[in-house]
């Protein structure tokens, strides 16, 4: 388990991280969210050991980060980088060793990354003659080419297409099944939601909320029903449930916010009382309205 | 030391296989090659060219001056006519570049040359044959017997030296050669790989590998991979240079007929007065200065965000050495003065100015020790301090630090 306690981090006058905490249990997949500035990059050094805490501590499996620990990491930086002379496989392999594997091992895998990020055409060629979308999967392979025991990866998706995206995906869900924890960071709330199973929001150094998708919603206090055919007996039952809100919708649908706390299956009674109702959906809040109210409320 | 070693082995195969390696090597090495023989080359083709004369006078006087000529050149023919020559008389005498006209007088010998083309003949031609001549110039100025003159001019000299490690002047002007050639490479060297240090971790730091890298090993052990792999290459890459040179050197020496300034340079390289133990100072030096600019070279290097930057940042670095290689040159000269001692114990100018005076004089061991162990301190303080800067400066990003800044993480 990755265990990120009170962690607190200042470069001269400026405090960059003021009280971080998490837990992410071995083997899933963390999403890790802030605004931009809000101290993410900086803590994912610290879990690294690139920076050390001034305050606080980072252990895995209870111990703290130290050098050989870290060569069973893996990173892949916000900021893209590669040797640009050197090939394509060469880049690959040499990561490799430097996080301690030997051959065939290197081989075996670097050809196995190579395969699976579909970069095959591109194996023998210098990274600088690559498209910027190639040279970030070379980095992806690069950062997880030892399949680490937990990998980091800030802003994964940033300037890939949907077809190379969708190809990350799934390698991630790969290294995950293999038992790999996978602690990501990104402003595309949709993909983190799809890949993670617990999330910690951060802003200003400072953690906002932190846990599962369930548990973030739980701390909503409204939800959104959406209701079909728009009809004046329908929209009268709406307008009784204590508490309830209309909402503008351009697509004929009724929205109404009501309480989270509401009860769905008497709503729903009623209205097909009242009416023959052809959509009824309690729309859950999805992590990116999470994100901007938790974001707001520290504004 | 696992990091250490797939640092080290990287960045050597990288510089082996970069184009400025290569173009380094190949170029060091045509260089030593130039060195050594082109001034052979040049004379060869200067003395092909207009070795080939004809003796025109009157046939005791030609019969007397041909084997003293043809010490120098090829004499093809003689002949008693006196009217100026034509192409076509050269051309009749196989082709001869030039007809040397001898005439007697009251004073001696008076010679014309008739070239095809004076440019082959040139000064040092007619100091030649001014020279070759000279014994019959005497005789017949003088009157004296044969004998005699021969006597006159072959009077010995005898030059020595005194109070010096070299037992003769020629050993020491060699020594002197061999230490400025030394000096120049030990500046070279360090230069030239440090510079290479700067912009690999500058390209490093610009292209934003620097976070990927320190995320897998040790920030230390980059660096020291960096600077061992580059220290193993400027070795090589002088032990290279040194084999070429000594190659070359060595099969010059053996060049019957080799002229005195050729032996000269090819003597840089086949020379006994340089010892052992200078070698050794040679290796020593060059590994500490090279240890010391090129870790401070790093840490300068870690701090730009932009290659354009490369200059200004290395610039201050630069003026030290450069000072050091002139007062290492001017160190060979007077090994003994009190700046050259002072200086000879400064940390980063010290390599270039002890070895100066140990090729050339005779430094108490007790003094070498001292720079070594000075040096030795420095290369240790400035990996402390500089490895301190190297590893904040990798990730920062933005605008450059401020010196204040650099203070403070050095204090840290």
């Amino acid at each position: 388990m990755l265990k990120v306690e009170h962690v607190r981090k200042d470069f001269g006058g400026v405090r960059a991280v003021s009280d971080v905490s998490f837990e992410i249990p071995r083997g899933i997949t963390f999403g890790l969210l802030g605004p931009n500035g809000a101290g993410k990059t900086t803590t994912m050094r610290m879990i690294l050991g690139i920076y050390t805490p001034d305050a606080g501590s980072v252990t895995w499996d209870g111990k703290q980060i130290d050098g050989s620990m870290r060569r069973r990491f893996g990173y892949l930086p916000e900021e893209r980088g590669l040797y640009g002379k050197m090939k394509v496989r060469e880049q690959i392999a040499y990561f490799g060793r430097l996080h301690g594997m030997t051959e065939p091992t290197i081989t075996q895998r670097t050809a196995s990354w190579i395969e699976q990020l579909g970069l095959q055409e591109y194996a023998e060629r210098p990274c600088g003659e690559l498209s910027k979308g190639n040279q970030q999967k070379v980095q992806v392979a690069c950062a997880a080419v030892h399949e680490p025991e937990l990998l980091i990866l800030d802003e994964p998706f940033s300037g890939l297409d949907p077809i190379n995206a969708e190809m990350l995906l799934n390698a991630f869900n790969d290294l995950k099944k293999r038992g790999t924890t996978l602690v990501l960071s990104s402003h595309q709330m949709w993909q983190l939601e799809i890949l993670c199973s617990r999330f910690c929001i951060i802003t200003a150094g400072q953690n906002r909320i932190s846990g599962t998708l369930a548990e973030l919603r739980s701390t909503w206090p409204t939800r959104l029903i959406r209701v079909q055919p728009n009809t004046p007996s329908v929209r009268e039952i709406l307008e009784h449930i204590p508490g309830a809100h209309p909402i503008a919708t351009e697509n004929g649908s009724l929205d109404y916010r009501v309480p989270a706390d509401a009860h769905y299956s008497e709503i729903l009674r009623s209205l097909v009382a009242a009416e023959a109702i052809t959509q009824f959906d309690a729309v859950e809040p999805s992590l990116q309205d999470i994100y901007i109210r938790a974001i707001e409320e520290r504004a | 030391m696992n990091e250490f070693i797939t640092v080290y082995s990287a960045e050597i195969t990288r510089r082996l296989k970069s184009r400025a390696f290569r173009i380094g090597l190949i170029i060091g090495v045509l260089g030593i090659v130039a060195f050594i023989r082109l001034p052979q080359y040049m004379e060869k083709l200067a003395g092909d060219s207009g070795k080939s004369i004809v003796l025109v006078g009157d046939r005791a006087l030609t019969k007397r001056a041909a084997p003293l000529i043809a010490k120098d050149f090829t004499v093809v023919g003689t002949s008693t006519d006196a009217s100026p020559p034509t192409a076509a008389f050269l051309k009749s005498h196989n082709n001869a570049a030039a007809s040397l006209m001898l005439a007697e007088s009251a004073s001696g010998i008076k010679v014309t040359i008739y070239a095809k083309d004076p440019g082959n003949i040139g000064a040092a031609s007619a100091n030649r044959i001014r020279s070759d001549l000279l014994p019959l110039n005497l005789q017949l100025a003088t009157r004296m017997s044969q004998v005699r003159v021969n006597n006159l001019l072959q009077m010995q000299v005898d030059i020595r030296t005194v109070a010096s490690k070299f037992g003769s002047v020629a050993d020491a002007e060699t020594a002197h050669n061999i230490a400025s050639v030394l000096i120049f490479f030990l500046y070279f060297l360090i230069i030239l790989n440090s510079q290479l240090i700067l912009s690999s971790v500058a390209e490093e730091k610009t292209s934003r590998i620097a976070e990927l890298l320190v995320a897998s090993v040790q920030p230390t052990a980059l660096l020291a991979g960096k600077i061992a792999s580059a220290a193993t290459l400027a070795i090589l890459q002088m032990v290279i240079w040194i084999a070429v040179g000594a190659l070359l050197g060595s099969g010059m020496s053996q060049t019957p007929g080799a002229s005195g300034n050729f032996t000269g340079l090819s003597g840089l390289f086949s020379s006994s007065v340089i010892s052992p133990l200078e070698i050794g100072a040679f290796f020593a030096f060059f590994i500490l200065g090279y240890l010391q600019l090129a870790t401070l070279f790093a840490a300068a290097g870690s701090l730009i965000n932009r290659t354009e930057d490369l200059g200004s940042v290395s610039m201050p670095l630069v003026i030290p050495i450069i000072i050091a290689f002139f007062v290492a040159i001017t160190a060979l000269q007077t090994p003994d003065a009190g700046y050259v001692m002072v200086t000879s114990f400064i940390p980063l100018i010290s390599p270039f100015i002890m070895f100066a005076r140990i090729a050339v004089s005779n430094v108490p061991p007790i003094q070498i020790a001292a720079s070594l162990a000075i040096n030795l301190a420095a290369v240790i303080t400035i990996a402390i301090l500089a490895g301190k800067v190297y590893r904040v400066g990798l990730l920062l990003y933005g605008r450059p630090p401020k010196l204040r800044q650099i203070w403070a993480t050095l204090r840290d």
